[in-house]
């Protein structure tokens, strides 16, 4: 009896914190793609996506569905990300790395303050399409809810077409070209410019994506509510080699999971920490990340 | 004269001390209110320095600074509650130890990592630390964090030297004032003897050109697990300074928006540069003034969503033009106007 409830238990914390765990490594990815596309880590990735999701949601006001306001928030993520990428961060580029960092971290604290200005700080609760009570099994609950299966299907969905567009498409093979090699890219009559504020755009209507879904339900809408989860996707996608969007998926599910048990277990307060402690280590045994093959610079 | 001329030891001390001398005469004369609010912006001109030392001259990010604060905040307060009798310098000079050895603990692993996963790690780090300090509420008093065991008062000669009219409240806001001056100058002066020095020059060589440094014979990691603890030490130094003005602290104080108001501040004022960090010092102790004269000159209720916000709507998109169009800050755009000043003559 103990046996089954200790299991149930470890049961409900693994399938949560895979839960919790797709949807940080879907804000990995995003850090990813633009790492990748600019070298750039964008530090208000999580401000831009929270910032796209009020633009769609507060849509809820005027009795649209929760679908229809989903994919409008999205799309303001690709605009605002598009946007971003022109007006901000192109001025930067070949600039020392704190001209970037410090524009970004700027950046951030401006979104948070005017969404608070314009919405409020007060969390705003939106109801998920699907229920969020846990699937029982024998009478003991399972840890894992129609909604939470829908985040999982839909985390993975938008990775594997992130995929599948890089590794199969012409843009795709564009868009790493023009990351890679921008000067061979452009002698080859690729758009790069206009490839870079695409990288940009896309990234952020993932990133929007993963706002959405965590908008929806316990945590609710406030403008600072992607905080916590932009530095887990940090640390997961920096664990993961900011250069592989697959390592991102599969740290950021590690860290989701473990993260659930130091909730469990010992406190909410440690998980940050624990955070830390996971990508010093990593960094310490493999500075380049876990899933990167090529060796960095040696000096 | 001619010491004055040359950057030299004794020309940084007479001119920060006279300064600092000049500083205390004028808490004398100026307003009660004007002591508190220089008090204010005296810890952040620190740990503005201890950024600085970090970014400007080592080339290392950080945003995760506040996290360090709130070591040497937390330190004072738990030291001063469980040995009250140590002296005030003794109390500082330990948390300001305590958050250098966060800061070498953190600056190890950190010398593997260059730039944004640098300045993304010390975020990470940052943020993790109010909820830890909220969770060993046993040593930390928990949410509501610990009220000072004894706060510097006002010792009997300097209120003999005032009016016997004033109160007592005018007289303790001008020693804190004084005090915290004392803490600045003594902050400042080994910062601009540091920068000077050797390890500084070492510091700038590895932030322009690793590669260079490496091949003059300099131990990179060394150097940069230096530049962060220092730089972390400041920052404690900060906290602690924080703390004794305060008389109490709380995690509520050291959220990564302190981070991130301490790295606006370095940006505006200047990276890189002593006088910028004191600027930022100055415009951080003022910007509360400022905001209300902004709320009212526009008619904004300072109390609506937008009053309530301005003042990081304000600052965060300064700090993102200042960046884009003036890298160098305040400092720089003074010096430029200098330069041409000089040339033209």
């Amino acid at each position: 009896m103990i046996a089954s409830i200790f299991a149930s238990r470890i049961l409900n914390d693994l399938l949560g914190g895979i839960t919790a765990g797709v949807v940080i490594g879907l804000v990995a990815l995003s850090l990813v793609l633009i790492w990748q596309s600019t070298h750039v880590l964008n530090f208000a990735q999580g401000a831009m996506a929270m910032f796209a999701t009020y633009i769609g949601m507060t849509q809820l006001d005027h009795h649209l569905n929760y679908w229809v306001c989903a994919l409008i928030s999205v799309a303001a993520g690709f605009v605002l990300g598009g946007a971003t990428e022109r007006v901000l961060v192109r001025p930067l580029y070949g600039k020392a790395d704190i001209n970037p960092i410090v524009v970004m971290v700027g950046f951030l604290s401006l979104l948070e303050a005017i969404a608070a200005a314009i919405w409020s700080g007060t969390p705003r609760f939106i109801d998920p399409p699907f229920s969020s009570i846990f699937f029982q099994s024998d009478g003991a609950p399972t840890g894992l809810s129609p909604f939470a299966l829908f985040q999982i299907i839909a985390a993975i969905s938008v990775m594997a077409a992130t995929a599948l567009l890089f590794r199969f498409t012409k843009l795709g093979l564009q868009l790493r070209a023009s990351a890679l090699a921008p000067e061979v890219a452009r002698l080859l009559g690729v758009r790069v410019n206009r490839l870079l504020t695409l990288g940009w755009a896309l990234s952020t209507a993932v990133g929007a994506v993963a706002a959405v879904i965590i908008s929806t339900g316990d945590t609710g809408l406030y403008p600072a509510n992607m905080e916590t989860v932009f530095i887990a996707g940090f640390i997961a996608a920096a664990i993961g080699g900011l250069e592989s969007p697959g390592g991102a998926l599969l740290a950021g599910v590690v860290i989701g999971v473990v993260m659930q048990f130091v909730n469990d277990y010992f406190n909410s307060g440690y998980a940050g920490f624990v955070g830390v402690i996971l990508l010093i280590v990593s960094l310490l045994i493999r500075p380049q990340g876990l899933f990167t093959k090529n060796a960095q610079r040696r000096v | 004269m001619n010491f004055l001329r040359q950057n030299t030891t004794t020309r940084r001390l007479v001119v920060t001390v006279s300064s600092i001398v000049a500083l205390m005469g004028l808490t004398f004369v100026v307003p009660p209110i004007t002591n508190s609010t220089l008090t204010r912006g005296a810890a952040i001109v620190i740990a503005i320095l201890g950024l600085n030392f970090l970014t400007g001259w080592s080339g290392q990010v950080s945003i995760g600074h506040a996290g360090f604060m709130a070591f040497g905040a937390f330190g004072t307060a738990i030291l001063l509650k469980h040995f009250s009798s140590l002296p005030i310098a003794a109390t500082m000079l330990l948390a300001t130890a305590l958050s250098a050895l966060a800061g070498l603990l953190v600056g190890i692993p950190a010398t593997r990592l260059s730039g944004p996963y640098l300045a993304g790690m010390t975020l990470a780090f940052g943020a993790a630390v109010p909820p830890l300090i909220q969770n060993l509420s046993s040593l930390t008093g928990g949410p509501a964090g610990l009220q000072l065991e004894t706060i510097p008062t006002a010792p009997s000669w300097l209120r003999s030297l005032r009016h016997d009219t004033t109160s007592l409240i005018t007289v303790n806001a001008q020693w804190l004032a004084m005090f915290s001056l004392l803490v600045v100058g003594v902050a400042v002066m080994l910062m601009s003897n540091l920068h000077a020095s050797r390890t500084g020059r070492a510091m700038r060589l590895v932030r322009d050109n690793d590669v260079a440094a490496e091949l003059v014979g300099l131990n990179l990691p060394r150097t940069r697990v230096l530049a962060f603890t220092i730089s972390a030490a400041y920052a404690g130094l900060a906290g602690s300074l924080m703390a004794f003005t305060k008389g109490s602290v709380s995690p509520q104080d050291f959220l990564v928006g302190l981070s991130i108001t301490i790295l606006s501040l370095m940006v505006l004022g200047g990276i890189g540069t002593i006088s910028g960090a004191i600027l930022g010092g100055v415009i951080y102790a003022y910007s509360d003034n400022f905001l209300s004269w902004l709320t009212n000159s526009t008619g904004i209720d300072p109390y609506s969503n937008l009053g309530s916000n301005l003042k990081t709507i304000f600052f965060g998109g300064l700090l993102i033009v200042t960046m884009l169009t003036a890298p160098r800050g305040i400092s720089g755009l003074i010096s430029k106007v200098f330069a041409k000043v000089r040339t033209s003559r």
